[in-house]
């Protein structure tokens, strides 16, 4: 029943909970690339991260009593919490020191490669730099604004702004209408947003693009591509240098094809797609940085001032930007280079509706502030944050919960007798006597019914 | 409400004095020399980067003649501005040279952030060698001062220009030294000291052998842990250990007690440590005996002996 | 405000705009950003080396807590404003002056009332400043009452101390006894310089006071100004001439951990004694080398013996005082070959600003920035420290 009515929150996993769903021969394979370890090593938790540099370079398994003492005690819940982790990730794994007391053992695969990324001496990693000077070398400006115009088009494409939208291929729809972002009806060949895909819309760069991705690499299998491959080329991808081209030689198929899709969403630039080289764009690269925590965007400069009065005044002249804008506010007036509007109760209410939450807003007005803005604490005025909050509290009034309706009993008598071990039980909702109907939660019910046969019967 | 971004800035000073470490392998016959501890090093300084894609790093090293930058280095203004080409002027005039760049160390699969750091701290470190002229006297000390007063520069450019808003630097400095204590360097050494308990910088030493009052103070003003290390062989594991968790992380972590710090002062007259001693109080001198005239400031003192003081205060406090 | 300047309406007409000049573009940056860099450096070029200074500061704030401070012409009100001011103040005194003292009065309803006692501890002085915020303001100041006071303790400090008390007065009024004249006369007798800092206008009395006293009297402008002169009273005045040098008699006590000697036991702490609770009582602690009492901070007087306590460290902090860094020389960029390849020696970011700066000693050039920090804060020159010709202490010099 709740269901219907508040629409599902768009969840977004980090890394460490997207890997925790892989199963562990993917996962030991993954391992396999020094990326891959690295990326996973930067996801652990801080004494994760303390305990694997300390058995890095110890070969044998290690008492777990001896790793619990080197925490201090007070902190034993961060301890368990480590622990998991990395057990959880296939770091590390159980096995009995010499003497019999259970022991912790890094994962070969993981040490081994943890290893080459921090020393060297393993197998170049696929690709490389390019080993001659690039013609058509392109700087980091130009990378960035082309991985922003490409990601563009993407959200462009889900507004339904008519801007660039052929750069929208068919991969890329596909992505979008399976992740649930955007629905196609039967009534019009364009597929529309969904309530999930304004919430996309409301997110910053860098936990789009990681969402993205993982709606992507869901789909790789059915295209006939190695999840593996194209995880570890991805990790890859985060650990480059911004502005540095590189090669494809050695890059598989499936690699090729990933690479190819990449190019599409903007996050490596290719000059030519039979061309030997790519640059990765600022949106990989912060891949990785986006990854271990998923709220911090890296976004250029905000653009946005919240007043006091509700007035938003937002310096832009994006029409992406303002049709975002306009999914919570009220527009007033029109500039060439900014737009005026007012959060209103109404408006905030409607964006509430389609499924986005408070937070998001919130969230949307903080990353894209005013760096006049940023320089106060905290950056919106709390006038604002506790209003949309309340404005969204108003909406959770109503709390529905499931139950049972009994009626229609033959006799007053049978009726208290039932309501009266509905009571006891604690599981009656609502009764109404004169009436003689009466609601059981749903859990309650069984119970009730079978009282009520036993009693019937005797 | 606002999630900080932490970045954590490491500032690693190494003691490359040539003398102790030359002394180190003939005399104490240990087999460990520079070179083997820079390695341990690198290893370190990479793990450091490999915790948090925000981490920075800076290596200076402290000569015996001079201390300069290992890494990061002035970036050389023709880097990036110059040599890029206008994506719509793709002419193929200045681009002639298609030839091969040379490629930076071999690729063996190590992330490529810690191969161009490994290489360019090996680069400096031997130029730093090579070009090392030791003309007239030899020290057996390093400039840890001068050193420090850098890192204790650095540190502030990066937090003050560079960090980008919402995150939050903090900083600290390790040192890692063999040689003596630089006594001529006390004072520029201690204001190093002032500014990174300040600005609210750790530091941390790492002893390969002497112990040093200096450091010790150091850790102890600002917080830091100070640990002689009992064999340099073990020096991975120990930078492993003690100093790779930020001190953020510390007091989760079971780690060694602190030093017990001797503060006492050294008298200018005889330079031997005092329990009781004179100060002036126009220079702030300090001597193990009374003497009717400064020796630093050439003032002549009233005679007020300590009795009188002690009665004024014991007078005082009766009444 | 100065003497000789006479009043500011009698000055010639100052056309503050013409400090102001378009570039080529018709932007007014370079010439702001001139505007700033003169401003910022000029109070670092107000310090002046070799003289002798009083290090041992006894220094009492005399705070007025008349009805003028409930005024509202500073934000929220004068009292407020004042109290957070002092509290950065008392901390940075501290820095500054490591073995110096510092106590608080406060004056109101024609009475003064000691705050604080003299004494090394700035928490302490700061929470007391704290709890003076719910204090309410109430009748008139009295001058010569808190003079009377603060004459009272610092008459008894030892010659050699700078006995200091510095007033800050938003009164225009003053309610006193008796003739200020004759206060005024032993606080010059008893050496005890006096300033003032005053929130509303110049009064012929405190000018007088400030004078003969050599202290110094200030109005404050705005907010800025206010801390801005309160700064200026940070650093050790100039020791004036009458005052004593003397040899004194310091102890450098050790510093024991616990877990050193496990035998010894616990001991209470001096510094806790009137404590309630179990603070204080420990095997840490700092032991006075002469009669063996415990403390738990330093630096402190040693209530048992009388002995001053302090760390070796504690004295280093005032050397920069003694022995302060030239201040680096200015040149233009233009004057310089290959400026492209200039980079600052200490923070290695490229020297963009219009003006470097060098020091000349060693000849290492800085920027901005790092130039002011190393003269604020760092007090020595990062470019004479690392090399080995230029690394002697100006202390070994002299």
């Amino acid at each position: 029943m709740a269901a219907a009515f508040t629409p599902r929150k768009l969840d977004c996993k980090d890394l460490h909970s997207y890997l925790k769903t892989l199963p562990s021969p993917v996962l030991d394979r993954l391992y396999n690339h020094p990326a891959t370890c690295l990326a996973v090593f930067r996801e652990l938790p801080d004494l994760g991260r303390q305990y694997v540099m300390r058995t890095l370079f110890v070969e044998q398994p290690v008492s777990q009593a001896v790793i619990g003492q080197w925490v201090n005690n007070k902190f034993i819940n961060d301890h368990r919490y480590a622990c998991k982790a990395l057990t959880e990730l296939r770091v590390w794994y159980e096995q009995p020191i010499p003497g019999g007391q259970p022991g912790w053992v890094l994962n070969q695969t993981f040490r081994n490669n943890t290893r080459v990324a921090l020393l060297g001496g393993g197998k170049p990693w696929i690709g490389g730099r390019s080993t001659t000077v690039d013609k058509y070398a392109k700087d980091i400006l130009f990378l960035d604004k082309y991985a922003q115009e490409r990601w563009e088009c993407v959200l462009h494409f889900m507004v339904g702004s008519s801007e660039g939208i052929e750069g929208v291929s068919r991969d890329i729809i596909e992505v979008l209408n399976n992740s649930g972002l955007m629905r196609v009806d039967a009534t019009d060949p364009n597929p529309t947003i969904t309530p999930a895909g304004f919430q996309f819309l409301l997110m910053d760069t860098a936990s789009q693009v990681w969402y993205f991705m993982l709606q992507y690499l869901e789909t790789v299998e059915h295209r006939g591509m190695d999840l593996v491959e194209c995880l570890s080329f991805l990790f890859q991808l985060s650990f480059s240098t911004l502005g540095q081209d590189y090669t494809t030689d050695g890059m598989s198929e499936s690699q090729l094809k990933f690479l190819q899709h990449l190019r599409e969403f903007g996050l490596v630039y290719q000059r030519k797609r039979k061309s030997q080289r790519y640059y990765p764009t600022c949106l990989a690269i912060n891949l990785a940085s986006g990854l271990s925590n998923v709220s911090t965007g890296q976004e250029k400069t905000g653009f946005i001032i919240v007043e006091t009065n509700y007035r938003v005044y937002a310096y832009t002249d994006s029409p992406l930007k303002i049709a975002l804008l306009a999914i919570f506010c009220d527009m007033l007036y029109r500039f060439p280079t900014m737009v005026v509007c007012n959060l209103s109760r109404t408006s905030v209410r409607e964006a509430l509706i389609r499924g986005i939450t408070a937070e998001q807003i919130l969230n949307f007005l903080r990353s894209h502030a005013h760096p006049k803005m940023l320089a106060d604490t905290p950056v919106l005025p709390p006038t604002i944050t506790d209003q949309v909050r309340l404005w969204e509290l108003e909406r959770d009034r109503l709390k529905f919960n499931d139950g049972v309706l009994y009626s229609q009993f033959n006799s007053q008598a049978d009726y208290e007798l039932l309501s009266d071990y509905a009571k006891d039980l604690g599981v009656l909702v609502w009764e109404n006597a004169t009436k003689r109907v009466m609601v059981v939660t749903k859990s309650g019910h069984d119970d009730v019914k079978k009282f009520w046969k036993r009693q019937k019967n005797s | 409400m606002e999630e900080l971004r932490n970045s954590s800035l490491l500032v690693i000073i190494l003691d490359t004095n040539p003398i102790w470490w030359g002394q180190n392998i003939t005399e104490t016959g240990s087999s460990v020399c520079l070179s083997q501890c820079l390695n341990s090093l690198m290893v370190f300084a990479n793990s450091h980067l490999m915790l948090s894609h925000y981490n920075k790093l800076a290596v200076i090293a402290a000569h015996t003649n001079k201390s300069c930058f290992l890494y990061p280095l002035p970036k050389p203004p023709t880097a990036g501005n110059t040599t890029t080409v206008n994506d719509n002027d793709t002419t193929e005039g200045g681009e002639e040279n298609a030839v091969k760049i040379p490629q930076m160390g071999e690729n063996d699969g190590k992330y490529e952030l810690f191969t161009e750091f490994n290489e360019n701290l090996k680069t400096e470190i031997k130029d730093l060698i090579l070009n090392d002229r030791l003309v007239g006297e030899l020290y057996s000390d390093s400039l840890v001062a001068g050193a420090m007063s850098m890192a204790m520069q650095l540190d502030i450019h990066r937090i003050e220009k560079e960090a980008p808003i919402g995150e939050n630097v903090s900083s600290r400095i390790l040192v890692i030294k063999g040689s003596e204590d630089n006594a001529a360097q006390y004072m520029n050494f201690m204001n190093a000291v002032f500014t990174a308990q300040k600005q609210n910088t750790v530091i941390d030493a790492c002893i390969l052998d002497n112990d040093s009052g200096l450091l010790q103070q150091a850790c102890d003003i600002t917080g830091g842990m100070y640990l002689k290390i009992p064999q340099i062989s073990g020096l991975l594991q120990y930078l492993l250990w003690v100093f790779l968790p930020d001190p953020i992380m510390r007091p989760k972590l079971t780690l060694p007690p602190k030093v017990q710090v001797d503060y006492r002062a050294a008298c200018f007259c005889h330079r031997n440590l005092i329990d009781v001693g004179y100060v002036c109080s126009v220079c702030l001198s300090i001597f193990c005996a009374f003497n009717p005239i400064c020796s630093t400031c050439q003032t002549t003192f009233k005679f007020m002996g300590p009795p009188k003081i002690l009665k004024k205060k014991s007078k005082k406090s009766a009444g | 405000m100065e003497d000789e300047k006479g009043y500011r309406w009698e000055t010639e007409y100052e056309k503050t705009w013409e400090a102001i000049h378009e570039d080529e573009s018709g932007s007014l940056q370079a010439s702001i950003d001139d505007i700033i860099h003169k401003a910022k450096r000029k109070r670092m070029l107000e310090k002046i080396g070799n003289i002798r200074l009083g290090m041992m500061r006894h220094l009492y704030l005399v705070i007025d807590m008349s009805e003028t401070m409930s005024e509202q012409d500073l934000k929220p009100t004068r009292l407020h404003s004042t109290v957070k001011l002092l509290e950065h103040f008392v901390e940075e005194y501290f820095d500054q002056n490591p073995i110096s003292q510092l106590g608080v009065l406060a004056t109101r309803n024609k009475r003064a009332e000691k705050i604080t006692e003299l004494g090394g501890n700035p928490r302490r002085h700061i929470n007391t400043l704290q709890g003076l915020k719910d204090r309410k303001c109430q009748g008139e100041p009295s001058l010569q009452n808190s003079l009377e006071l603060a004459i009272q303790t610092l008459k008894h400090m030892p010659s050699h101390a700078s006995r200091e008390v510095l007033i800050i007065l938003g009164s225009l009024t003053t309610c006193d006894p008796g003739d200020i004249d004759n206060t005024i006369q032993t606080l010059k007798d008893c050496n005890i310089r006096c300033s003032i800092i005053g929130l509303a206008a110049e009064i012929s009395v405190c000018k007088k006071l400030c004078k003969q006293t050599q202290g110094k009297y200030n109005v404050i402008l705005d907010e800025s100004h206010y801390k801005y002169l309160l700064d200026q009273h940070i650093s050790p005045p100039p020791a004036t001439s009458n005052t004593a040098s003397s040899l004194i008699k310091m102890g450098f006590p050790h510093h024991s951990l616990s877990n050193v000697n496990k035998e010894e036991r616990p001991s209470m702490c001096m510094c806790h004694l009137d404590s309630k609770n179990n603070e204080g009582f420990s095997t840490v602690g700092y032991f006075c080398p002469q009669c063996k009492s415990k403390y738990c901070e330093l630096p402190v007087e040693c209530k048992a013996c009388g002995l001053t306590l302090v760390s070796a460290p504690h004295l280093a902090r005032s050397y920069h005082h003694l022995f302060p860094l030239d201040s680096f020389k200015e040149i233009p960029r233009t004057t310089l070959e290959d400026v492209e390849k200039l980079h600052c020696f200490s923070c290695l970011s490229q020297l963009k600003d219009i003006n470097i700066y060098q020091c000349t000693q060693c000849m290492k050039m800085f920027c901005l920035d790092c130039d002011l920090f190393i003269h604020e804060t760092l007090h020595s020159c990062p470019g004479c420290s690392s090399h080995r010709g230029t690394q002697h202490d100006r202390m070994d010099t002299t």
